[in-house]
């Protein structure tokens, strides 16, 4: 039973935090940054930005939860991250903020201006967003932020993974009854975004091993994540990557957030026994709530709505 | 002044957490309200009652969306510049505030998405079901954030462990007076906000005669209701609070000794702050005091006739004698009273304990994250700039939506004729 210690299932809470946020969250952001390449009529936007609506609710709350228990179960941890990623931090805040703030008002003005102004923001601010957690998740593996070429492809690939994962999801969820058009855009996309994440993942690789990149803590796992990665990358790239590219963009996506939870030189203090035991005793009440409406919201949006709904 | 990071986050803060609880305020006051409706709406199956819930869910969702926004920044922003603090104080101020982001607020966010997309995907009763948990929540999140807030005040149920607070009485935590009354006044001042905003655009559309469903005379009853019972409640347990003011918490000594802290407290009085928390006191008290004659002079006018004198001299008065138009007229702006209230209310709550950000524990000048003057001036500039339109916008968004009435809103039904395709004409050879 002393296996199994609060730190250890608070530590593994807070990862599957993180991995959850960048596999539900890039789906949206992803097609927020390919909303100009796959909708070009003002219909096939608004379709585009009714998909994203319902998920960005449901998804944006893992990165909330997140922050929350890095700050209230990992101070240590937290006080690391702020004080190497300050700047790129309040960058990525400032995308949210912006990214947001277009999904929200974007129904609320019936101008053709105001919805441009809007989706200018929703693109805007889902770029800043991958660009922000590229920067976060290299500086965490690589033991913080210089302009190094690990740095900037780790980013590079952090970045086309989310446009990946945007395209994996668009492909699914943009088929209509009627139009299909940026569906087959989305789903035409898959193929080249993974051969760039996989061309970028490879150089960032050499960066690390050739050109003295960081040192992972645990040279194993890292190496079977990776490994994992360029597969998952691989198969994507082929014939077959639209249809595979719901599974193996999410596993993707997936990858960084691990390599920083399980290979990263990060600095771990014990979880106190009663902070640990308060937080877990509130929070164990919740978790069929917080599941039941996680799956019964991505179940009952699986087409994005016929007729305008609140954000679109 | 603004070369100080310190001053620069202390403002940034206050900003945000301002015009975070403007929006915060009326989602807690309308809540209930749209709840009690859906609920009468599903019993009955009463249709105009579930327009209501459409309009007033519509304005909900406008003011929630800044709620998240500025929600979103003040949690970021409390990890960011406040470092400090977490450093010394995460594993029992930011505790509560994990709780809050979990059992809270994801759950609450997740329902909220169901409430919007369900309204005709799913039965009546759970549709009701979700509001029911996004109302739970919504007190939940509030009741959580002034734990946090009420440790800050007076910190309880700790021992410190190399300078590190580490929680040793989750109950006397959550027990703390500074959380618990604190909660019980700013719920029951967030429902005297709703309160006045249900009057106030009420009060617009009866002016203008346009109200088919009786959606604003059932408003202006509520609100009436209301206004008369909370603002004792308010009172209550605002005046209750003063008994802890001045009162050393009970950990006091454990980190300073006494010397100690009154060194630090003379050295960090600050005129400004001073000033500040008296202009709070005087704001809150005033606002509360005409609040506090609204709700008898509204029931009276509706259920005694006493504003109607033309019921009792119906030939002796001028036509421009109308005192049931006039008081409708200053009910408009009657929102700005509880607004004004709270504001007030929060700022000399907050300057109340400066110098310190944990009372008797940690300094603010201590708590804040060494920053570049640069970097400092950067964040400051952006996010009060973004927030300043953002806020701007929504206020904006609200008043054109409650002007526009039932029909208008962004939930509102919307009729199969105003889609293009059926418009087009069919030709037919």
């Amino acid at each position: 039973m002393e296996l199994l210690s609060t730190t250890l299932l608070s530590a593994a809470l807070l990862a599957l935090f993180v991995v959850g946020y960048l596999v539900l969250a890039g789906s949206d952001i992803g097609l927020g940054m390919l909303l100009p390449h796959v909708a070009r009529t003002p219909g096939e936007r608004r379709r585009v930005v009714s998909a994203i609506a319902p998920y960005f609710l449901a998804s944006e709350v893992w990165l909330v939860a997140a922050v929350g228990v890095l700050a209230g179960l990992f101070p240590v941890l937290e006080h690391h991250v702020v004080g190497g990623l300050w700047p790129v931090l309040v960058a990525l805040a400032a995308g949210w903020l912006v990214r947001d703030a277009g999904l929200w008002f974007r129904a609320r003005v019936d101008r053709r201006r105001w919805r441009s102004a809007c989706d200018t923001a929703i693109v805007a601010g889902s770029w800043t967003l991958a660009v922000s957690w590229g920067l976060v998740l290299t500086g965490l593996v690589g033991g913080g932020l210089s302009p190094d070429p690990f740095t900037v492809l780790g980013t590079a690939s952090v970045v086309s993974l989310f446009a990946l994962r945007g395209a994996a999801f668009g492909a699914e969820r943009l088929v209509g009854p009627t139009e299909a058009e940026s569906a087959d855009a989305a789903a035409r996309a898959t193929r080249p975004l993974a051969r760039l994440a996989l061309g970028a993942t490879v150089a960032t690789l050499f960066a690390a091993v050739v050109l003295g990149g960081p040192v992972p803590a645990d040279a194993v796992i890292a190496a079977v994540l990776v490994a994992v990665l360029l597969a998952a990358l691989a198969a994507t790239s082929g014939l077959t990557g639209p249809m595979l590219s719901r599974h193996t963009s999410a596993l993707a996506i997936a990858v960084p957030g691990l390599l920083v939870a399980l290979s990263a030189q990060l600095p771990t203090a014990e979880v106190p026994g009663v902070t640990g035991a308060f937080v877990w005793a509130m929070l164990a009440p919740a978790v069929p709530v917080m599941l039941l409406g996680q799956v019964w919201l991505y179940r009952m949006t699986r087409r994005p709505a016929a007729t305008p709904t609140f954000f679109a | 002044m603004f070369e100080d990071p310190l001053v620069l986050a202390r403002l940034q803060f206050a900003l945000t957490a301002a015009t975070h609880y403007m929006f915060v305020a009326l989602t807690l006051g309308l809540a209930p309200y749209i709840l009690g409706t859906q609920l009468l709406a599903v019993l009955r199956g009463d249709r105009s009652r579930m327009l209501s819930v459409r309009f007033w869910g519509g304005l909900y969702l406008v003011n929630y969306g800044m709620g998240v926004l500025s929600g979103l920044v003040m949690e970021l922003q409390l990890a960011l510049n406040w470092s400090g603090l977490h450093e010394m104080f995460g594993y029992t101020f930011a505790a509560p505030l994990a709780i809050e982001t979990m059992t809270a607020f994801f759950v609450e966010s997740t329902f909220l998405g169901l409430w919007i997309f369900g309204w005709d995907r799913m039965g009546r009763w759970a549709h009701l079901f979700c509001f029911v948990v996004v109302t739970v929540t919504a007190y939940s999140s509030a009741w959580w954030v002034l734990v946090s807030n009420g440790f800050l005040r007076h910190p309880v149920g700790f021992e410190m462990v190399d300078g590190v607070a580490h929680m040793t009485d989750p109950v006397a935590l959550m027990a703390n007076p500074a959380a618990v009354l604190a909660f019980l006044h700013v719920t029951s001042g967030a429902m005297l906000v709703g309160a006045l905003v249900v009057a106030a655009v009420g009060a617009y559309h009866l002016l203008r005669g346009n109200d088919p469903h009786g959606i604003f005379r059932r408003g202006m009853r509520y609100s009436a209701l209301v206004m008369t019972v909370m603002p004792f409640v308010v009172v209550s347990f605002g005046g209750a609070q003063f008994q802890i003011f001045g009162q050393d918490p009970p950990t006091s000594g454990l980190t300073y000794s006494a010397e100690e802290i009154q060194a630090i407290e003379d050295a960090g009085r600050s005129a400004f702050v001073t000033a500040a928390n008296a202009a709070g006191d005087i704001v809150m008290m005033s606002a509360w005091g005409v609040m506090f004659f609204l709700g008898p002079i509204m029931l009276v006018a509706q259920y005694g006739g006493l504003l109607n004198p033309r019921r009792w001299f119906p030939n002796l008065l001028p036509s421009w004698f109308r005192p049931g138009r006039w008081g409708l007229a200053v009910l408009l702006f009657s929102p700005f009273l509880p607004y004004l209230a709270s504001i007030g209310g929060w700022v000399y709550r907050e300057t109340n304990r400066q110098p310190w950000v944990v009372v008797h524990h940690l300094t603010t000048a201590d708590a804040v994250t060494p920053m570049a003057p640069g970097a400092a001036l950067v964040s400051f500039t952006l996010f009060t700039a973004a927030f300043a339109v953002l806020a701007a916008v929504t206020y904006w968004l609200l008043v054109r939506f409650a002007r526009r009435g039932p029909e208008g809103g962004p939930l509102a039904e919307r009729r199969e004729e105003e889609s293009p395709e059926t418009a087009a004409p069919v030709h037919t050879f």
